[in-house]
């Protein structure tokens, strides 16, 4: 698979605050080092904590001054760099090529220096930099840059006098030279909103835009006639390349020269103007076939805007030129695009896998649909208490479907003690597994038989990725669905928890002790952003739960250990933790003992997962929650809280799973901490009309507050079609999750608390929190607090 | 150790700006402490409450045709003409300072205890000794283009009264859909755009007797308190940034640990924009916005004496109460670098609460394994599974998400 970074190149983003002050230079040199620059003497800056001697006792690293970057790409392809430098000498890595480092100062005098050689470059002016070894920029104090590298391939071939340059240049701010100084101060000013394609436009405008520079930037305007000649033609070959006649001849008429002049001045270069305009025309075709608005464009009329006058033709001489033929390089560019948005962070399914699978899935293979002996019960009296143990057949793994044959009915307002294991069991099989019959039996695997065999939404025969059944698009193991007697679309099912219970480990030397598994995960906000080597790694920490330690329960860190390829028994390779309940051997792994001193984190147990049956009808991914619930991965949903969902379909199917012992708010790293447990539920009943009812999301109560789920994307399945499970895990962003749950806690104290829309307004502001709940959850979570004392009159 | 008074008065106040240029209204040592009054600069919003016959309010706010004692109101333009007023609204808050602190020097770290805070109740003969503040569904608010009620858009001012008789509560009074207000210089208001304009409240609807039985649970804090950046000589308070300022937490109250980095000589720390209520996230772009008075302490830790303490490496605002400590992330975590200075009007447009989380995931993680001595994987196993991120504000331009982390995990 490919990592982000790899394909698309998207912006990378240097803040030297964001690393211990240690590590600030090496970082900042690496950031540096990517987009082409290397700093020959650092700054010393003039702001807090950054003056010489700041943190002095830190070493000498420290002196250095606050540092910024946001850039993308780099030679040989564009790179495009927004830097606050704290003053000192930057210089271009020496390469190959032509493109002149192009730089626009924004606050603070520059200077372009080779021993007494060079010039300033008064803020706002352009200046080109030659990449030859020795020149280089000197900032004397803090301020900020724009340093553009074009891509060769725009430039290769292409006639300029501004290219290969042998001294630098500054140009005034006036005609050509500002309006390109613009364009990439725009650029340089939208480069986070800049999406995939728009990269490849970009590189295409800017390189025009350079060829119109003029040819010497003598500051009254100059400009010698002949050295400017192979500039100009070269802007009329641009001009007019989707012209299928142009000819030297013609060019050297537009020109006013003699065709033969015009043939010597391309000859000196080592090129023919023949081989020059097929090669800007080729160069501008590729461009075009990677944009990503014109895929609908067929591969001919791409051929006929760039001038080519016959498409085989064009077709053999792209091949010629890049390797492959027009079609099959868009198809690549797509598939990178495709990889690069939904790569490495994105634990959904890959778009194309899912046009191809999903009519499949609707009745799918590998879902259990035996009825239970339990369901088959005649239902006694209301208020029975029901006993739902976990074992093979009362679970499903990493999904939810409404197909789903239940495995109890209860009728409103009886309780079950529902059992529920952690998928994260087998990260210490000798501890969380080992000697409980139900868990040996869901997670056993040998090289025939898998006790679950499915798990994931995906397809059975694992044909995406190969991981394993159900390819891990979903990872929670549900104890359910529950058939509630009399639930309809339009109701709302409240589940209201009593008791909750850690599973005590019966494991031979270990038995009554309780254990948990929390690991940083590969899509963990973490993951991509990591500091210090191997980078990136996941890492599995093994924690004992001390019910009666501290005021409310402790967990303690047993040991740990990073993540180390697997072979499961099928004998597939898992490099990543890409699938849930591969045993992790003992040996397997090498173990880092607990620090000296415990560390022990106080408990919040919860459940993560608790959902009814979304109405659609193919399998759903368990990991993005919306608006049937779900992974709702709120701490806050324990013991004596409720949650109320809204039904979907008839009976609601209701499952319950990803138990947690303790979690804080944004799970940060992928997961809490992750522990089999055992809950006393009431379950409810509120038929459509009862105020309640009126919930079209999971809607939280403690006995203190009301918790509103917002969510990046609150239907996702709705607003994306058929391609929501992937869309959902590409699109989502806090940004929106705010908005949501702002709407959600608006109509909810208007509808629910009878509030004009401005006093309800006013009293979000003044008493509501907003925090966020989640990050790792493809679709994004914050939730937000309404205290009930804020609304006296409220009683259910 | 020397307690001192700081009342507020035209002399003592800055209204709207941070600046290292200002003359300090107190100078004081490490280890001193100040009782230091603030105003709300809302008061306006209902004079007769907030303002009248209270000798510093009514000196600070005073604005007649001939006279404006507190004549620059932002870090914008005081050359005329103006579109709003001197200093052009570009920053609002009534800042009660600076206070310089003795020795104070650039990457030094200042300590704030606040000690105690009180309301400041009226002097007004009808509400004599009633403590009353003022929200404002304000235009920079979260939910101004997304109203569903019309008129659309609409600001709106709901008037509280404090009562501090029990458990504080604030109780709402009225409230009023803000009409096109003319200052005494004859330019017309028709939104809340320059501070401290006098509603006129023949002009605007009250609407009484508004939410019975309403009560928001108070949270008396300081909404903007920080250090002079070093950066501009004027700097808006809207943003908050690697100083402080505008942060907009509630937990910036009594017996609160604030820690900031100094970077001009002399630290220049200002006060104001007391809030008596807030949820996290500041919605509709305000508090309940009340006058305040605190008691501080000042503790100055110098750059040589960081190493090994909880302040080492610290570049950034930090809190610390009896319960935990949290860290700030903003979009920018110093936008003035980032942005330049015409960031100060620009960073809005960036505003956005995903590179703030990043920001607080990054802070938090570097304070654990600067301060605790954690691993990297350790730092971020334990901020998964016991650090909570909340939403600070989504209203200062440079939005902000806190990360918590408790003490009982280090005892």
């Amino acid at each position: 698979m490919l990592r982000a970074g790899q394909v698309g190149m998207p912006v990378t983003r240097f803040q030297s605050e964001a690393y211990p002050s240690e590590q600030r230079d090496r970082a900042w040199l690496d950031f540096l080092d990517g987009i082409g620059l290397q700093e020959i003497a650092p700054g010393r800056g003039t702001g807090p904590g950054t003056g010489p001697g700041a943190g002095a006792g830190k070493g000498a690293s420290q002196a250095a001054g606050y540092r910024s970057g946001l850039a993308h790409g780099g030679a040989p392809g564009l790179m495009l760099a927004r830097l606050s430098i704290p003053g000192g000498c930057l210089a271009p890595v020496a390469r190959r090529g032509g493109a002149p480092l192009i730089l626009l100062p924004l606050d603070e005098t520059v200077e372009i220096r080779r021993g007494d050689d060079g010039l300033s470059l008064r803020s706002g002016e352009l200046g080109l930099l030659p990449v030859d070894p020795g020149w280089h920029i000197r900032l004397l104090r803090d301020g900020r840059a724009i340093c553009v590298t074009l891509p060769e391939a725009q430039l290769s071939g292409r006639r300029s006098p501004n290219t290969g340059l042998a001294a630098p240049r500054a140009f005034q701010r006036e005609g050509m030279a500002a309006v390109f100084a613009a364009a990439v101060e725009t650029a340089a000013a939208e480069i986070e909103r800049l999406q995939h394609g728009d990269w490849a436009t970009l590189a295409q405008q800017l390189s025009d835009l350079f060829f119109g520079l003029p040819a010497q930037a003598a500051p009254d305007g100059n400009r010698g006639p002949g050295a400017g000649l192979i500039g100009r033609v070269s802007q009329r070959i641009e001009a007019h390349l989707t012209d299928s006649e142009l000819s030297a001849e013609a060019v050297s008429r537009m020109e006013g020269i003699s065709e033969r002049y015009l043939q010597r001045l391309f000859r000196e270069t080592g090129e023919t103007f023949t081989q020059y305009l097929r090669e800007r025309r080729l160069q501008r075709a590729r461009t075009m076939l990677s944009v990503p608005g014109e895929t609908e464009v067929p591969v001919a009329n791409i051929a006929y805007n760039c001038g080519f006058g016959d498409a085989a033709n064009f077709s053999r001489l792209f091949k010629q030129r890049f390797g492959q033929p027009p079609g099959a390089y868009r198809a690549s560019i797509g598939e990178a695009r495709r990889e690069d948005e939904g790569g490495v962070e994105n634990r959904g399914w890959p778009m194309d896998a899912l046009t191809r699978f999903q009519p499949r899935l609707a009745w799918s293979d590998g879902v259990r649909r035996t009825v239970s002996d339990e369901v088959s019960n005649t239902p006694g009296p209301p208020g029975q208490v029901h006993h739902l143990k976990v074992d093979a057949s009362t679970v499903h793994w990493g999904y939810f479907s409404r197909a789903l044959a239940p495995v109890l009915s209860v009728r409103p307002g009886d309780q079950v003690i529902i059992e529920t294991l952690t998928q994260h069991a087998t990260d210490a099989p000798e501890l969380m597994i080992a000697g409980d019959p139900a868990a040996e039996e869901i997670f056993y695997w040998d090289g025939r038989r898998k006790g679950i065999d499915r798990r994931g939404a995906g397809p059975q025969d694992a044909s995406v990725f190969g991981r394993g059944a159900g390819e891990g698009f979903g990872v929670h193991i549900c104890t359910g669905p529950i058939h509630i007697e009399g639930a309809e679309p339009g109701d709302v099912v409240e589940v209201h928890i009593d008791e909750l219970a850690p599973r005590p480990s019966r494991a031979p030397g270990h038995e009554g002790r309780i254990f948990g598994s929390h690991v940083s995960a590969w899509w963990g906000y973490q993951y991509s952003d990591l500091l210090t080597a191997p980078n990136p790694r996941e890492t599995v920490s093994i924690f004992e739960i001390l019910p009666d330690a501290g005021e409310a329960g402790q967990a303690e860190l047993l040991y740990s250990y990073r993540w180390a390829e697997q072979t499961d028994p099928f004998g597939v390779t898992h490099a990543t933790y890409d699938y849930p309940g591969i045993p992790v051997r003992p040996g397997a792994v090498a173990i880092d003992p607990a620090p000296e001193r415990p560390l022990r984190v106080p408990l919040r147990p919860h459940f993560g997962v608790i959902g009814l049956a979304p109405r659609e009808e193919n399998l759903i991914d368990s990991i993005p929650p919306a608006y049937f619930g779900g992974n709702i991965d709120n701490w806050r949903l324990g013991r004596g809280a409720s949650v109320y969902l809204p039904v979907s379909v008839s009976g609601a199917l209701l499952s319950i799973g990803d138990p947690h012992a303790a979690q804080g708010d944004g799970e940060l790293a992928g997961t809490a901490i992750e522990c089999s447990m055992t809950g006393r539920i009431t379950i409810r009943l509120h038929k459509r009309g009862a105020p309640i009812a009126n919930v079209s999301y999971p809607l939280i109560e403690t006995p203190e507050a009301w918790v509103l789920t917002g969510f990046s994307h609150p239907d996702y399945l709705s607003e994306f079609g058929k391609k929501g499970l992937s869309e959902v895990y590409a699109k989502s962003s806090l940004d929106l999750a705010m908005r949501d749950a702002f709407r959600k806690a608006r109509r909810f104290l208007m509808v629910r608390g009878g509030l004009s829309e401005d006093h309800a307004i006013a009293q979000i502001s003044a008493a509501v929190d907003f925090g966020v709940t989640q990050v790792v959850d493809g679709n994004l979570g914050i939730h937000a607090i309404i205290p009930k004392s804020l609304l006296p009159d409220i009683k259910e | 150790m020397r307690h001192y008074t700081l009342p507020v008065s035209p002399k003592t106040v800055h209204w709207g700006y941070f600046s290292k240029a200002v003359t300090p209204a107190l100078t004081l040592k490490s280890g001193d402490r100040a009782t230091i009054e603030t105003l709300t600069h809302h008061a306006n919003d209902d004079y007769e409450r907030m303002i009248r016959d209270d000798p510093g309010a009514e000196a600070v706010f005073r604005w007649t045709r001939e006279e404006k004692p507190v004549w620059r109101r932002g870090a914008g333009s005081v050359e005329p003409p103006f579109t709003y007023g001197p200093g052009e609204g570009l920053g609002v808050h009534l800042m009660t300072g600076p206070v310089a602190i003795e020795g104070a020097e650039p990457g030094d770290v200042l300590e704030v205890r606040v000690l105690d805070v009180r309301p400041r109740p009226s002097c007004s003969a009808c509400y004599a000794g009633r403590c009353f503040g003022s929200n404002a569904s304000a235009n920079w608010g979260f939910h101004y283009h997304d109203l569903i009620e019309e008129p659309k858009p609409r600001e709106v001012v709901t008037i509280y009264e404090l009562d501090t008789s029990g458990e504080p509560v604030a109780k709402p009074v009225y409230n009023y859909v803000w009409t096109p207000q003319t200052d005494p210089d004859g330019v017309v208001h028709p939104t809340i755009d320059y501070p401290g304009v006098r509603v006129d409240h023949a002009l605007v609807q009250h609407r009484e007797n508004i939410l019975p039985g309403v009560r928001v649970p108070a949270r008396l804090h300081f909404g903007t308190m920080g250090l002079a950046p070093s950066e501009a000589e004027f700097v808006s308070t809207i943003p908050p940034n690697y100083t402080g300022g505008n942060i907009d937490d509630w937990r910036i109250g009594k017996g609160v640990r604030m820690y900031y980095p100094v970077a001009v000589e002399g630290a220049f720390f200002s006060v104001g924009d007391p809030h008596a209520a807030q949820g996290d996230s500041e919605l509709n772009g305000t508090a309940i916005e009340t006058s305040l008075t605190g008691d501080f302490e000042f503790i100055l830790h110098k750059r040589d004496d960081l190493e090994g303490t909880i302040l080492e490496g610290l570049d950034h605002p930090l809190l610390e109460n009896d319960r935990q400590w949290s860290v700030y992330g903003f979009t920018f975590p110093n936008y003035l670098q980032t942005l330049g200075p015409e960031g100060q009007a620009t960073v809005a447009e960036h505003a956005s609460l995903d590179l703030a989380m990043r920001d607080a995931f990054r802070k938090l993680r570097r304070f654990l394994m600067t301060t605790r001595g954690f691993s990297e994987d350790e730092a971020v196993s334990l901020m998964s599974v016991a650090a909570d991120f909340g939403i600070t504000q989504v209203v200062d331009a440079n939005w902000g998400v806190h990360g918590s982390i408790r003490k009982d995990l280090f005892t």
